[in-house]
């Protein structure tokens, strides 16, 4: 069922990349039509699942990375209504692809385990995928200040300097939404503490890779967020550090997920 | 009736003669009375006057082009005194179609200077309110004008036309717009008080940096600087380097043989600056900073030819949009002359709808003496049933033959067409009889003290 959304994501990345080479006012209305389009697609299958288990679908890995996914359409499109940018939705798009490919051709888990309920688990997981969303908009902004950076840089002003807004204005979007998915990554990791002390759950240690993991990426996005500027790192190493953070948010949330046996109840 | 645009630009008068024939200067409102009262070459009288530094054009619509030119030109040289052998050469003069062709292609920016440039769609505008003001614009000159801005707002949207900045001052000012969002609140800080130097710093200022400074080995010079600049403070020479750390853009304008900027000195005022970015304008020829110290992270260094060959591609990119622009404006033209040409029936149309009009009011009040037995309560029903469902029939039996008849595109088949229609319906001896004719072309009954 997930196929439906990522066919039409892949009709609004076509869309945004018409945007991008024309920029005429009915490829722009064309791309956030389709984005939009797939959105709501995506809503009415996550709202029937949710209809079918009763819960929000976010137990198992394949369908949190759908989650994933709606969220961050949901926060793009966001901001793309509120800044009337769309330079960045070309940028955005692969990713949605890439990692909406994975619910689209992967079954989704029946059986759940019983400890996996109650609101503080709800407060973990969703907390967590909207901060990784949030994180993923930040690394596709850092990619594209990088690039308009370099344009400016070198003096080979071109295809990024016609399209996409200031380096100051990236650099403010990046930020916040940094501030964004950290707020949420704390709030997510605390639940999940507390979550597992009151569960008793079974090998809940630093040990757990996907802990690990995530409190690293706690800690390099701390690091970029109160410390980075004091010591001059702005602008594009701070845009190059949101790749590196955005880096480990995917190691952790699919190759761990996917790949070891962590985390797993 | 014709549509005429008499003018001179750029393109056809030297500077001085555009100068003279400049209408903002007696104001257009004069000129478009003044125009009015002579109504050149008969017809509705429609006027608007478009007057910018680079041109100045009139565009009417009257019936006689040839006489109407011959008067524009004399009006022309009349209104601004100038000799009309010396303003004569220099007119160019262009009917119809290649009239609205002309004003899209102005709209455009097609027609400008430096092509593309923003400002001409706002003249046009003001030309077109101004006409509107004097109550010359009739019908076609709104048609006309309406449908150039269209052509311009989709020049500007749907082409690269007007993007890039084609001065070495705006790409200045179009680069620290894209390094920091908005000039407003930034600080400018000018080294050497000389004219290039100044000239960029009044242009940033005017888009709104808040602080600009102006640093020069003479306290003396860069307080007169920073005094024609307005609102400029001055700094002394050994204080540059606190200047230059607290700025967020820096020209350098200086005339000293040996770069001033060293890399090793950015680097030193970049430190307290936590990676705050730095724009380094460097205008100056020898040039004031060494290339070395654009190699440092946050620093942004361009020389006079880097802006320079920013302008050149920018140029090369307008001219590389033109055909675009211009197959905007062959679209827009199309369906102007297909609007122009269904004008062409239009008397037919209203001579063909006043026949039946007059046909079934007879039909009614013939009818009427019938209506006027019925008991008094419905009487006034049945009058209106009857006067609706007549109403319709004509309005239902026209439909089909008017739509047919504004599609014609061919002017020549159209007029056969009107002839046919005028003959079958005899639409000529019925306007004899009716004195009640309205004229089509009118735009709306202006005081007689003016014509």
């Amino acid at each position: 069922m997930n196929l439906i959304p990522l066919v039409l994501y892949f009709c609004a990345f076509v869309g945004y990349s018409l945007h991008f080479a024309r920029r005429t006012p009915v490829s722009a209305r064309l791309a956030t039509t389709m984005l939009a389009a797939a959105t709501l697609a995506h809503t009415f299958i996550i709202g029937m699942q949710t209809m079918q288990v009763g819960q929000v679908p976010v137990f198992d890995a394949t369908s949190a990375i759908s989650m994933f996914v709606w969220l961050l359409a949901v926060a793009y499109l966001y901001t793309e209504v509120t800044t009337d940018e769309r330079a960045m939705g070309v940028f955005i798009l692969p990713l949605i692809l890439a990692l909406q490919a994975i619910p689209a051709f992967k079954r989704t888990a029946e059986v759940r385990s019983s400890v996996l309920q109650g609101p503080l688990f709800g407060v973990h997981v969703s907390s967590l995928l909207f901060a990784y969303a949030s994180f993923a908009l930040a690394f596709v902004i850092g990619i594209t200040y990088v690039l308009l950076f370099k344009e400016i840089k070198t003096k080979h002003l071109g295809v990024f300097y016609a399209r996409l807004p200031s380096l100051q204005v990236l650099d403010q979007m990046n930020q916040r939404a940094i501030v964004v998915g950290w707020v949420f990554l704390t709030i997510g990791l605390i639940a999940g503490g507390v979550f597992a002390l009151e569960a008793h759950a079974p090998a809940m240690s630093i040990e757990d890779p996907k802990i690990l993991v995530s409190l690293i990426c706690w800690v390099v996005y701390s690091f970029e967020l109160f410390a980075a500027r004091r010591i001059g790192w702005a602008g594009r190493k701070a845009a190059n550090l949101s790749a590196v953070g955005f880096a480990i948010v995917l190691l952790n949330f699919v190759l761990i997920s996917y790949f070891t046996s962590s985390h797993k109840f | 009736m014709h549509l005429l645009l008499v003018g001179i630009s750029h393109k056809t008068a030297p500077i001085d003669l555009r100068e003279r024939v400049d209408f903002q200067a007696r104001g257009i409102e004069l000129a478009l009375r003044t125009l009015a009262a002579r109504n050149p070459g008969g017809g509705p009288g429609e006027l608007a006057v478009l007057s910018t530094c680079n041109r100045a054009e009139l565009y009417i619509a009257c019936d006689d082009v040839v006489a109407a030119k011959s008067e524009l030109v004399s009006f022309v040289s009349a209104f601004h005194d100038v000799d009309h052998a010396a303003i004569a050469p220099h007119i160019y003069d262009v009917t119809d179609l290649e009239a609205a062709r002309h004003l899209f292609r102005v709209a455009a920016g097609l027609d400008s200077l430096v092509v593309g440039e923003p400002q001409i769609l706002g003249q046009v505008k003001e030309a077109h309110s101004a006409a509107r003001q004097a109550e010359t614009a009739g019908p076609l000159l709104n048609r006309l004008f309406h449908a150039c801005f269209a052509v311009g707002k989709r020049v500007r949207t749907e082409t690269n036309l007007g993007s890039g900045a084609v001065s070495v001052s705006y790409a200045a000012v179009n680069l620290a717009k894209k390094i920091f969002g908005t000039l407003e609140g930034r600080s400018v800080v000018v080294l050497g008080a000389g004219e290039m130097g100044k000239l960029t710093a009044q242009h940033m200022k005017s888009q709104g940096v808040r602080q600009v400074t102006i640093v020069s080995r003479t306290i003396a010079h860069a307080a007169r600087t920073a005094e024609a600049i307005g609102g400029a403070t001055a700094a002394r020479w050994e204080d540059m380097d606190a200047a230059l750390s607290a700025s967020d853009i820096v020209i350098t304008a200086t005339g000293a043989a040996a770069p001033i900027l060293t890399k090793a000195r950015v680097e030193s005022v970049m430190r307290p600056r936590r990676g705050r970015p730095l724009f380094v304008i460097d205008i100056a020829v020898p040039r004031d900073v060494e290339p070395a110290a654009g190699e440092i992270d946050q620093v942004f260094l361009y020389n006079i030819d880097d802006l320079q060959a920013s302008v050149r591609e920018n140029l090369a990119r307008r001219a590389s949009e033109v055909s675009r622009a211009e197959a905007i404006v062959d679209e827009e033209l199309g369906k102007f002359a297909t609007w122009m040409r269904s004008r062409g029936v239009i008397p037919t149309v209203v001579a063909l709808r006043q026949s039946f009009e007059s046909i079934r009011r007879a039909e009614v009040d013939r009818l009427d003496f019938k209506l006027s037995a019925l008991p008094s309560d419905v009487r006034d029903e049945a009058r209106a049933r009857v006067d609706e469902i007549t109403h319709l029939l004509v309005e239902k039996l026209l439909l089909t033959p008017t739509e047919q008849l504004k599609s014609l595109a061919d002017p020549e088949t159209a007029a056969i067409y009107a002839d046919a229609i005028a003959r079958v319906f005899a639409l000529e001896e019925a306007e004899a009889k009716s004195d009640s004719r309205v004229e089509p072309f009118r735009a709306k009954p202006r005081p007689s003290g003016r014509r």
